[in-house]
């Protein structure tokens, strides 16, 4: 699954460290996520949606594969 | 992410400290030779046993037992127990995630080796393995968590 937190974070000007504490998880699971090495939980996903003020089909994207 | 089973993140360190010493104690111990000197031989209540190693098996006895290794293996247990299943200082649903992976491969590798045992060894050394196979998934699990985690925590920063 690809996302675009990055670019998201970038519009609102978040470092990592502010998105995590924003959110509620840590640093390095921000980190893992835009990494593309972990998909996050409905909950997750709802809250990031919340917060970049997008549906939660503007972040996240399904991948040949999944 | 929301868990109700797991122990507040501040046992952590004292488990920690509790579950090394007693676990190297309890190898010291169980390297000793001599039983008659064993400390701590008291009588204790046992719900199967036997007075005498070629005697009968009784029910519900009292018998005469060094409790030293009972005291070892609950310590060990209770904090081993303790700190695997203890919060992360940042517990989030990435962590529960890499906890449940770490159980899993734990469980694969546990009963692998344990399996690799059965097969090869024979005799009276195959009491070794019993007596590790206590403890083999719990100390599996708590090392590879912690490695996963120091790999976690120390993940590169990907700030622009």
């Amino acid at each position: 699954m690809k996302n675009n937190i990055k670019v998201q974070r970038a519009i609102f000007n978040l470092t990592q460290q502010d998105l995590a504490e924003k959110i509620g998880v840590s640093r390095q699971t921000i980190n893992a996520l835009e990494a593309g090495k972990y998909v996050p939980s409905t909950v997750l996903a709802l809250k990031l949606s919340r917060l970049f003020s997008k549906s939660v089909n503007e972040i996240f994207d399904l991948e040949e594969g999944d | 992410m929301k868990t109700n089973y797991l122990f507040p993140h501040r046992f952590k360190w004292i488990s920690g400290i509790l579950f090394v010493i007693s676990f190297i104690a309890l190898i010291a111990y169980s390297s000793m030779i001599n039983v008659e000197d064993l400390p701590l031989n008291v009588w204790v209540f046992a719900i199967v046993g036997d007075n005498d190693f070629f005697g009968p098996t009784d029910y519900f006895i009292m018998t005469k037992n060094p409790i030293m290794d009972e005291l070892l293996v609950l310590s060990v247990i209770v904090s081993g127990i303790v700190l695997a299943f203890s919060k992360e200082k940042h517990e989030d649903e990435m962590v529960a995630s890499i906890r449940l992976n770490s159980l899993a491969w734990a469980t694969i590798a546990n009963y692998s080796i344990l399996l690799f045992c059965y097969l090869f060894i024979y005799g009276f050394p195959f009491l070794n393995v019993l007596m590790g196979a206590m403890f083999s998934q719990l100390v599996i699990f708590i090392i590879l968590f912690r490695y996963k985690m120091y790999q976690f925590n120390t993940s590169r920063q990907d700030e622009e």
